[in-house]
């Protein structure tokens, strides 16, 4: 069983990929921008309830009777099998305590709905600066993470390789936050470990072609650089297939079956898969080539 | 065959042996098996008794999410730490002073500042100050002699008139800045502190011109002092220390099974509590933080007759300021502190109102407080205590407690001082307990608390609850949660099947895949992969690291890397055999080649897995666990054994071919 035979001419054919890709990522800034993110209460702060009730409400009622009860804007969703009877409530921080605010919703449902048994069985409770630390220690982690991989790429290979990869990089994780913002789903800290596993996955592809790049470049001395690459990726082309193909499996069983926090961070991942592949042959590969040839303008040398 | 070649293979059975011994008590549940013995008294059958003796005892360690639990992250108010400590020292450098018989001593702490001022009559008083903060606080506390306070004099002598000075000097003088106007009871002098020295001129002339009965007057003898830099970050950090301790007796105390207490940032707390039943009461334990104070009831015509609690006048003057002013119903810290605020200039400026809370003991809520006026100094805090007991007496049970020798000594002072004088308020968490009057004086130290209202059992158990929270030691501030998570243990359970089923299904899609698209050589790659999983969770085991939710995925993530690696080593193995090379030289050129790169691709990952840690708190750390378990599993299985079993294959059967 063979994927690919044919020498397909990747680096040839690309200038309708870059200006989609400029598309993609601008149109993803702009989103981020304008639409913003549904930050979770991981980064904001607020309380996120998850009750078991003995019977069955419907959520607008319960949501109604909360608002009444407590004086906040609470979110209320029915999660689960509908048989379950759980509900998920979820504020950003209230006036009061945060650590008294279950015990109010408890007493609420009670009274207002007559129940035999209310059971809080989740309570997440994030205070808004606790929150916002948590998303500075974020930010910061992304690029500690990205400037250390960077470091060991210049080391490891040289510096007409790292641009490259920070350039797919910052491609990648563009297109996953957009998707995030298009989507609305919510960022939270278990996203932030899909993004950073993402920024992981995509150098491991990107680092695949450049070694192998590497190796060609001892071996075929006279080759013009674009040949070098273009057959390099394709020596690769298999192994990038196969890995993307069973991460991507891996990723999607994930996201279908997962639910909660597993299903947010399997679908940043199938983003990441698709982008990181995409991003080691369509960005880093022609970055390389580039600096190769006009690197001596900008003080690049061998 | 050679013999380094079998010692590769008992390495790795050996690897893969110790992996399963770990994971045997987890597999069979031995831990939990033994517990439940142990609570049911059941005596151990045989083969249990082996096990134990044999195996390690300790399971998986699963993370909150995975077995319900709580995690709670509390903020330390070293302000308020620090704050009682310097009332404290104020209040030992008094007495001290006062032993030296030194008269006319004010000594006593700039609100809202770490300042402490002191009054002092003459030349004598300085030096002996001085002497004694450098013999017993040796360079923590410095000495300032400039101050940034205005004293006036009022000519006005009687009480009701002096107060309403204070209040219209706060008036007039608010918009010129954040001023502090104080008294001294029964005093006729006023001190009025800046907001800065550039507005000295300005104020001057405005109290000249508004409040021509004010004369200023000079004090010569006037110091300041404040607690040095080195000093208050000791103190910040000590506050911190404490208060880890004292929360981790209490949930000793409370038998918690492995609770996690660390230090977070500067002034945090991680509280995690794995499998906890009843997680009110577990919280309840490790906030409540048992500040115990005494403090002396003012009775400057402020208390009712024949009783501490604050006369109608400062009720009425309560009641307004909460409508006036909005506060919430109901006795917090907060709402108390608005009171406070609202009332300044209305009550002397050393003294505060603080309630005695009145509980419905079926509901178990405040329905009543009854408002006391106490001075603000405490005289004797909890950190002089040494001990205390739940005692039963003809009344009910009482708390009875004791006091170290410079408490005993400080107590005994106080309630000599004001026996047949006055009621001593003694304050848990700033809410006063009870305020008895001061028959006679108490020199041994001891003291009791009694119980409010309510049924024998109850108070007995309040009673209990209460002696633990002393003896176990008070915090040195109160606690803040900022951050709280509980997670039901039915939740846990549903996670870690569902993320297994999850895991499961993903792992056999990639497995089948895997059998078809290299055949012998994919079965071979699926296989290792099985020993990978295995010496993940047995490496987890062994160092009794955290499993979670995350975790999972992130094995799951490592299997996906592992198969990676051992597709670049089919690939080029693959391309060596189709540029014609004999099977033998093929497979090594494959792994030789191939090694750049999956050292390269690793590494990354177990950089980002470093960084992970570094920054993540719970579920993430255990992703970033698992994900730098499984780069140094994946290397060793994905590459190392695979080889080993290539080489076993080649050298024994030396094909023609390869299936691949």
């Amino acid at each position: 069983m063979k994927i690919v035979e044919k020498e397909i001419p990747f680096i040839q054919n690309q200038s309708f990929l870059l200006i989609l890709s400029l598309i993609l990522t601008m149109g993803s800034l702009l989103l981020m921008v304008y639409h913003g993110f549904n930050l979770g209460i991981d980064f904001k702060g607020g309380i996120k309830l998850q009750y078991k009730l003995s019977q069955s409400i419907e959520s607008g009622k319960i949501q109604e009777a909360l608002t009444k009860g407590t004086g906040e804007k609470i979110l209320v969703q029915q999660v689960g099998q509908p048989s379950e009877n759980l509900y998920a409530f979820e504020l950003q921080t209230p006036k009061e305590n945060i650590d008294t605010f279950s015990t109010k919703v408890t007493e609420v449902l009670k009274k207002e709905f007559q129940l035999e048994t209310v059971t809080l069985i989740k309570e997440e409770a994030v205070g808004a600066k606790a929150g916002s630390e948590i998303f500075k220690k974020g930010q910061v982690s992304v690029i500690v993470a990205w400037i250390l991989i960077l470091i060991y790429i210049g080391f490891r290979f040289d510096f007409y390789f790292s641009p490259g990869a920070i350039v797919a990089l910052l491609h990648d994780l563009l297109i996953v936050l957009g998707g995030f913002a298009i989507t609305g789903r919510e960022i939270n800290l278990t996203v932030l470990a899909a993004f950073l596993t993402i920024l992981g996955y995509s150098v491991n592809d990107t680092i695949i072609v450049y070694d192998r790049v590497r190796e060609n470049a001892k071996k075929f001395k006279s080759l013009p650089i674009e040949d070098l690459v273009n057959q390099s990726i394709n020596e690769t082309l298999s192994r990038t297939i196969v890995t993307s193909l069973t991460m991507f499996f891996v990723v999607l069983v994930l996201f279908i079956m997962g639910s909660g926090d597993i299903k947010d961070f399997a679908f940043a991942m199938i983003i990441g898969v698709v982008t990181g592949t995409y991003s080691s042959i369509f960005i880093a590969s022609p970055i390389y080539i580039f600096l190769k040839k006009h690197g001596h303008r900008f003080g690049m040398s061998a | 065959m050679t013999s380094s070649w079998r010692n590769k293979i008992y390495l790795v059975l050996a690897l893969i042996l110790l992996s399963l011994y770990a994971l045997m008590p987890s597999i069979l549940g031995l831990q939990s098996r033994l517990e439940e013995a142990e609570a049911k008294g059941r005596v151990l059958k045989t083969w249990e008794k082996t096990l134990a003796w044999i195996l390690p005892q300790k399971e998986l360690n699963l993370g909150l999410d995975l077995r319900g639990g709580i995690y709670l992250e509390l903020e330390v108010s070293v302000q308020e730490a620090v704050s009682n400590r310097l009332d404290l020292i104020a209040s030992q450098t008094q007495r001290y002073l006062s032993s030296e018989k030194i008269p006319n001593v004010i000594i006593e702490r700039v609100p809202k500042t770490d300042r402490i001022r002191a009054l002092l009559p003459n030349e004598v008083a300085l030096k002996k100050l001085s002497e004694y903060l450098s013999k017993n606080y040796s360079n923590s506390l410095v000495l300032q002699k400039e101050s940034n306070e205005l004293t006036y004099q009022s000519e006005q002598k009687d009480e009701a008139s002096l107060q309403a000075l204070v209040g219209s000097l706060n008036e007039k003088l608010a918009p010129l800045g954040a001023l502090e106007i104080e008294r001294s009871t029964g005093s006729d002098t006023f001190r009025v502190v800046l907001p800065n020295e550039a507005k000295r001129e300005e104020i001057k002339q405005k109290i000249a011109s508004d409040f021509k009965d004010l004369k200023e007057k000079n004090e010569p003898g006037k110091v300041v002092y404040k607690p040095s830099d080195a000093y208050l970050n000791t103190l910040h950090q000590d506050s911190v220390k404490q208060a880890v301790e004292t929360i981790r007796n209490r949930i000793d105390r409370y038998g918690v099974a492995e609770p996690s207490i660390r230090k977070l940032g500067t002034n945090r707390i991680a509280v995690e509590l794995p499998g906890v039943s009843d997680p009110a009461r577990a919280i309840s334990i490790v906030k409540q933080s048992g500040k115990l104070e005494f403090k002396l009831v003012d009775d400057s015509k402020m208390t009712s007759p024949q009783h501490p609690r604050a006369n109608n006048e400062i009720q009425d003057l309560i009641a307004k300021a909460r409508v006036e002013k909005k506060i919430p119903e109901g006795f917090s810290a907060e709402s108390v502190n608005q009171i406070n605020e609202a009332l300044k200039g209305k009550i002397s400026s050393d003294s505060e109102i603080a309630f005695e809370l009145q509980t419905d003991p079926i509901k178990k809520k405040v329905v009543a407080g009854t408002p006391y006026v106490l001075k603000r100094k405490a005289e004797v805090t909890g950190d002089m205590l040494r001990g205390a007991q739940v005692s039963v007496g003809n009344e009910g049970p009482y708390v009875s407690l004791s006091f170290n020798p410079i408490g005993a000594k400080l107590f005994g002072e106080l309630t000599a001082a004001n026996a047949q004088k006055g009621f001593l308020a003694i304050i848990l968490d700033g809410n006063v307990m009870s305020a008895p009057f001061i028959k006679v004086a108490i020199p041994n130290g001891e003291a009791q608390i009694t119980l409010g209202a309510g049924d024998y059992n109850t108070q007995l158990q309040e009673a209990e609850n209460l002696s633990l929270v002393l003896r176990e030691g008070a915090l040195p501030a109160s606690l803040k949660e900022i951050t709280k998570t509980i997670i039901g243990p039915s939740l846990g359970k549903n996670a870690i099947h569902e993320g297994l089923r999850a895991a499961l299904i993903a792992a056999l899609v990639v497995v089948a895949f895997m059998i078809l698209y290299y055949k012998a050589s994919g079965l071979i790659a699926d296989v290792v992969l099985g020993v990978n999983v295995l010496l993940i969770m047995g490496v987890l085991a062994m160092f009794q690291a955290t499993l979670t939710l995350p975790g999972i995925a992130g094995i799951a993530l490592t299997m996906a890397m592992a198969l990676d690696a051992n597709i670049i080593i089919f690939e080029r193995i693959r391309e060596e055999i189709k540029s014609g090379k004999p099977i033998k030289i093929a497979v090594n050129a494959g792994f030789s080649n191939a090694l750049t790169a999956v050292i390269d691709t690793h590494l990354t990952t177990f950089l980002s897995g470093i960084v992970l840690y570094q920054f993540g708190t719970g579920p993430i750390r255990g992703f970033a666990v698992t994900l730098m378990i499984g780069v140094v599993t994946t290397l060793l299985t994905a590459y190392w054994v695979t080889h080993l079993i290539y080489e076993y294959w080649i050298q024994k059967k030396n094909p023609e071919t390869l299936s691949i």
